[in-house]
């Protein structure tokens, strides 16, 4: 394990997009400087969940899509003791790196929270908490919906081998999910009811921590319901991802 | 080193490799024969752990299975293609794997890889990337490499270096197990043949064996060519046109002389044909092919 792990983190802090991938969170995230909803962009922590997704999908999606196509997946495996190993260490990094990312946009919104557009961290605001509480929850919170994603990204990497279409497959479903979970819940049926716990639901876990009037209409999931829902899906998609990859044939 | 005991390879439903069985000791080269789909890549795989299988494959006593590649420490290989990353440099790729900074530098120098170690690999000629993936299956001192197509792409230098190399590393007592479709070169260094063919091992022997049985052939000279060839025909012999004569298998020289005195044809010449390595392995697989029609 400890030798897979050298080799994911070996690769992975030598590819440039690695690199690029903070200064494009932070350029957007500085975007959002100029909106007048200070305390709510704090909490949102200027709005980097969407951005961490579409780098966690881009870079997610050619951690298996890349070794599959050179061939060099079946070094990786032969010389790994178990194919769990090659699987595990790549989740690892990406969720090292995916807290990485948060990092940088806590650092990020306190720093601009503290010199260009001031808030009172210490007020009381959403949920009867103070916002400093409120963001750290909602980054907690995001790094569950993001590990969500991951998960689907793996699943979805470890049966098409394609790069492009997994990225276009994993963002249709990250962004139009929501659609499609609001679709199946609005057809009146009687399976409504079980429908609020389709996956594509739990994607919206983030948003509803967010505003939680709007999305709960939409969801119909209260919050520990939403993200132990995703939690769960998390688990399923990783353990699917795994099997098919064991499975698989190099 | 190397024991592989009736193993089967499944696709699918398909079965790939049917009960092969063979043996690589240490200080052996193996050369894996065989034509397109034999299953010569499936059998390497397989070794690997990389795919389906039943049966039995150790190495150094210790079993590998498709989920358990703790025998594999030793091994090296190269299937395929070089299993390399385009945005890391030769050295960099070699870090991936590497246990032994020493080692490693050795590899690289031995193959002569020192003025472009440092570039990035995406730069590298189709010969650069196969060294770098034979760098890779050398690292780590291993006892049993495995190479499929090792000569592709190489240059005759290179050709020469890496046949030099093979058979260093075997001297220090590595096995190898090598596939390749360049018979020649192939020849240059084995010590041991294994032929395949449909999934099938044909032939299992050391080359000098191999060579001394020569599965010679007979050629058959007479007065009247083309009776004795369709004479042939009607009665299955099976027959390769060499020039002006026809050359049978070398056991059916009796019946040949019983069947061309039955029907009156002259003989002129019946005489032993030594066939080439590669003339040896061509016929090998007709006759295989043909005892799989019959059948």
């Amino acid at each position: 394990m400890q030798k897979s792990l050298y080799r994911e983190f070996y690769k992975f802090t030598h590819k440039k997009l690695t690199w690029f991938a903070p200064l494009l969170l932070l350029a957007f995230m500085g975007a959002f400087i100029a909106y007048p909803t200070a305390r709510l962009l704090a909490m949102l922590t200027y709005d980097s969940g969407d951005v961490i997704t579409v780098i966690l999908v881009i870079v997610g999606s050619t951690m298996f899509s890349m070794e599959f196509q050179n061939h060099a997946i079946l070094t990786l495996l032969y010389r790994s003791p178990r194919k769990l190993d090659v699987y595990f260490a790549k989740l690892i990094t990406i969720f090292v790196y995916d807290i990485i990312l948060h990092v940088i946009a806590i650092i990020f919104t306190l720093i601009v929270a503290s010199t260009i557009k001031p808030v009172s961290w210490s007020a009381v605001y959403r949920y009867h908490q103070p916002l400093i509480v409120n963001m750290f929850s909602l980054v907690g919170v995001d790094l569950v919906t993001s590990m969500l994603i991951i998960s689907l990204i793996f699943l979805i990497s470890t049966i098409i081998n394609s790069n492009a279409i997994v990225v276009t497959l994993s963002l249709a479903i990250v962004f139009f999910g929501e659609g499609i979970s609001a679709d199946l819940m609005n057809n009146n049926s009687p399976l409504a009811s079980l429908a609020k716990w389709n996956p594509f639901n739990m994607y919206m876990a983030t948003l509803q921590y967010g505003n939680y009037p709007e999305y709960h209409a939409t969801t119909l999931l209260t919050n520990p319901q939403i993200i132990t829902g995703a939690l769960a899906y998390i688990m399923i998609f990783f353990v699917a991802g795994y099997l098919v990859f064991r499975k698989k044939r190099f | 080193m190397l024991k592989i005991s009736h193993i089967n390879t499944f696709i699918g439903r398909k079965k790939i490799i049917k009960d092969v069985s063979f043996q690589a000791n240490p200080g052996s080269i193996v050369g894996l024969i065989g034509p397109n789909g034999a299953g010569k890549t499936t059998i390497m795989k397989t070794i690997l752990g990389l795919t389906k299988f039943t049966g039995n494959i150790s190495v150094e006593d210790k079993s590998v299975t498709e989920n358990d590649h703790a025998a594999l420490t030793r091994v090296g290989a190269l299937i395929e293609h070089p299993a390399i990353y385009p945005f890391l440099t030769g050295l960099e790729n070699l870090k991936l794997y590497s246990l032994d900074e020493t080692d490693m530098n050795h590899v690289f120098s031995l193959l002569k890889m020192d003025s472009y170690i440092n570039t990035k690999s995406k730069d590298y000629s189709m010969g650069m990337k196969q060294k770098l993936g034979i760098a890779i299956a050398l690292l780590n001192k291993p006892q049993l490499i495995i190479l499929d197509e090792p000569m592709n792409g190489l240059d005759i230098e290179a050709t020469i270096l890496i046949r030099q190399i093979i058979k260093q590393y075997a001297a220090q007592g590595s096995a190898f197990l090598i596939s390749s479709h360049v018979l020649g070169e192939l020849q240059k260094v084995m010590t041991n043949v294994l032929l395949i063919t449909e999934g099938k091992i044909i032939v299992d022997q050391p080359i000098d064996e191999f060579n001394r049985v020569s599965h010679k052939q007979y050629r058959v000279l007479t007065e009247d060519m083309p009776t004795t060839e369709k004479l042939f025909a009607a009665n299955q012999v099976p027959v390769t046109k060499s020039d002006e004569y026809l050359l049978i298998p070398r056991e059916l020289s009796y019946q040949v002389q019983d069947l061309l005195y039955d029907h009156h044809i002259r003989l002129i010449e019946l005489s032993p044909q030594g066939l080439n390595f590669e003339q040896t392995i061509v016929s090998l697989l007709e006759q295989q092919r043909r005892q799989n029609h019959e059948k």
